[in-house]
């Protein structure tokens, strides 16, 4: 944002400039209320609800990703994470493990992973896209070989409090909007209120520079990589409550890549160092609206392919148009 | 009456008694010229079985595959056959792959689980062609070969949706009914979804409000259920073509406060959390294939063809598997059961 503003102060280009949260904010808004109009049964305070449930963990998932992406990095193995670490915390539920201990390893195991991914990209220097897609493929291999043989495996009954997490509070609101909502507001408050979050910033903004100025970037990497996977864990753990299972074959479909949609859509561009958590909720949004929306006409998939890639082609060109590619920032993602 | 059983078992007996003797007579004169005909037997079995090879293409090693490979494994070891097992992990150009080296790598049997119609139907007709026979599993290609081992997945479909409409067809219910599909554009979901929405077509008290492609993701599917549930809140009956996705969707019905007025049927292959499912009542009714027995018919299979000594292309045998109905804890025996390992 502060960039942008930096550079709107330059010579002509000094007229407003809307930021691309809000232009994607704005084409939900319109995009709402034609479907409020057009859609019968879309606007109501229960279809609310279960567009916003629909999206939290999309939504989660993204927030840790942007991260990542602010940080001019990027992590294909998030999604691998978040499913192996609660597969094996479900695998030791099952095994009788108490529930707290075995989710916190859980935790830990994805945080771990998450810095590893970190020194791989900051200390051994090996690009974010390979060293990512490699542990990715990695964690899953050998959690397969280890704890999970069969792709899957199903929560035993008994436990739901856990289920409660992909219930309902009362007055119908959705535990994992909440989750999500609590998710955005501690990740907002650290990306904007902490040192530590404005060197983030400074990192994903010029690497060298922020390593000049005396950050140790090292370290930064991979915290940075660090809250990408324990945020995703986060979602994981809501994915258990509301399927009662975690299925590893989520780690090859094609979810990463919605993630990544919801981020660089929002705003937080791949060339690092902006956007923020508003921008991660506006792309969400957007892809909520269009989902829901797309599931009550019930239209087939070609069609929901067809729109799902033009949104994604058009906030690409918007991308590029509002954060011109030059020497300094063309490095990741191209 | 009493008069004439008597002589009859007289006679009868006095026939076995002959009987006996002459084959005991026989018997001993063939011992005498020649090897015991049951060994004989025994040999052939294990000139034509001992030694050959079989490869094994799935489409990738999930639940349903790994129990064939499993039981085809144990009986393999059994008889003296050696497995080669290639994994593509549900990656079609890897699969294809895989299927042309182990062509040039000369198996005696070829087994492959087709993803689609079409994928290998070229190189299963090189395999015969270079004098590999040829068995498909669970989904026949438009290329026919030696054997086909599996469902018949339409009739499932049909079975299936017929079954959906009894229950909330004619007044009994809404008569609304949500599709969940697997991937899009796998053949196994295409064909079943085909199948059960001509049967929902066919009725008009039923109403198909949403069929939509879940990916076999239990996520998407609760995605969906949650948006169908939200627009048609009178929803009867939920038709899925795969078990663990439908956990999802099962999952937000019971969280909807709707268990048992949404019913769920789920076409399954019989792994053991569809059977629990069913059992906690989270599922309505399984049609239920066994993975176990399928196991089992893919090694006739392959015994038959390997003692045939007829070339590659000659036969075109098939192995259709009965499906079961799963509403309860009696049925528990229609699900297999994971072998610890």
């Amino acid at each position: 944002m502060s960039s942008e503003i930096a550079a709107g102060g330059q010579q002509q280009r000094a007229r407003y400039k809307p930021s691309q949260a809000i232009i994607v904010l704005g084409v939900t808004v319109l995009l709402f209320v034609v479907l409020s109009a057009a859609l019968p049964g879309f606007v109501t305070l229960g279809n609310l609800f279960t567009l916003a449930r629909n999206i939290s963990i999309l939504g989660i998932l993204a927030l840790g990703m942007a991260v990542v992406v602010i940080g001019r990095g990027i992590d294909l193995s998030q999604i691998a994470t978040l499913a192996c670490s609660a597969a094996i915390a479900v695998t030791l539920i099952n095994s009788g493990w108490p529930a707290f201990p075995a989710i916190g390893l859980g935790l830990v195991l994805s945080i771990a992973i998450g810095a590893a991914n970190g020194f791989l990209v900051s200390v051994v220097e090996i690009p974010a896209l390979f060293t990512t897609l490699a542990s990715g493929l990695l964690v899953l291999g050998v959690t397969r070989a280890l704890v999970v043989p069969h792709y899957q495996v199903f929560l035993q009954p008994g436990h739901d409090w856990l289920l409660k997490l992909g219930g309902t509070v009362a007055g119908g609101l959705p535990v994992p909007v909440i989750a999500f909502a609590i998710c955005a507001l501690a990740l907002h408050l650290f990306l904007s209120r902490t040192v530590l979050g404005r060197f983030i910033y400074a990192h994903g903004d010029n690497a060298q520079a922020a390593r000049l100025s005396g950050m140790a970037t090292r370290p930064l990497t991979m915290l940075e990589y660090a809250i990408c996977s324990g945020i995703g864990y986060v979602g994981g753990v809501i994915m258990v409550g509301s399927t009662s299972l975690m299925h590893l074959q989520v780690a090859e479909s094609t979810m990463i890549f919605d993630v990544i949609l919801v981020v660089v859509l929002g705003g937080v561009s791949l060339v690092g160092g902006r956007g923020n958590v508003v921008s991660v909720i506006a792309g969400t949004v957007l892809i909520g609206v269009l989902l829901n929306a797309m599931t009550i006409m019930n239209l087939d998939i070609q069609t929901q392919d067809m729109i799902k890639g033009g949104v994604l082609l058009l906030a690409i060109a918007l991308d590029s148009y509002i954060h011109p590619r030059d020497e300094e920032t063309a490095k990741q993602g191209d | 009456m009493s008069v004439i059983r008597g002589v009859g078992l007289k006679w009868m007996s006095a026939g076995l008694a002959s009987a006996a003797i002459a084959a005991i007579a026989l018997g001993s004169i063939d011992t005498a010229r020649a090897a015991d005909p049951r060994a004989e037997l025994f040999q052939k079995f294990q000139t034509a079985v001992k030694g050959k090879t079989v490869a094994w293409v799935p489409v990738w090693l999930g639940v349903l595959e790994s129990e064939w490979t499993r039981v085809m494994k144990a009986h393999f070891d059994d008889y003296g056959i050696k497995l080669i097992v290639r994994d593509p992990n549900f990656k079609s150009d890897v699969q294809l792959q895989a299927v042309s080296s182990l062509i040039n790598e000369k198996p005696d049997i070829l087994v492959v689980q087709n993803p689609t119609t079409t994928l290998l139907a070229r190189e299963l007709k090189r395999a015969m062609d270079s004098g590999i026979k040829v068995i498909q599993v669970n989904m026949a290609s438009n290329q026919l070969t030696d054997a086909y081992v599996g469902a018949d997945v339409p009739k499932l479909g049909r079975v299936l949706a017929e079954e959906v409409v009894k229950t909330c067809g004619g007044g009994k219910g809404s008569g609304k009914v949500a599709i969940l599909q697997g991937e899009a554009t796998a053949a196994y979901s295409l064909d079943m979804t085909k199948a059960a929405t001509e049967i929902f077509n066919g009725d008009k008290s039923i109403k198909v409000v949403s069929s939509q492609p879940t990916n076999w993701d239990a996520n998407k599917a609760a995605d969906v259920t949650t948006n169908v549930l939200q627009q048609n809140p009178d929803l009867c009956g939920i038709f899925s073509v795969w078990g663990p996705q439908t956990a999802g969707a099962a999952q937000v019905v019971k969280n909807a406060g709707k268990q048992g007025q949404v019913k769920i049927f789920v076409a399954s292959d019989g792994q053991p959390a569809d059977c629990d499912m069913v059992e906690q009542g989270l599922f309505t009714k399984n049609l239920s294939y066994r993975a176990d027995t399928q196991g089992e018919a893919i090694v006739n299979a392959v015994l038959t063809l390997l003692q045939d000594s007829r070339p590659a292309g000659t036969t075109q045998l098939a192995y259709y598997t009965t499906n079961y109905w799963v509403s309860g804890k009696d049925d528990r025996h229609y699900c297999f059961v994971v072998p610890k390992e």
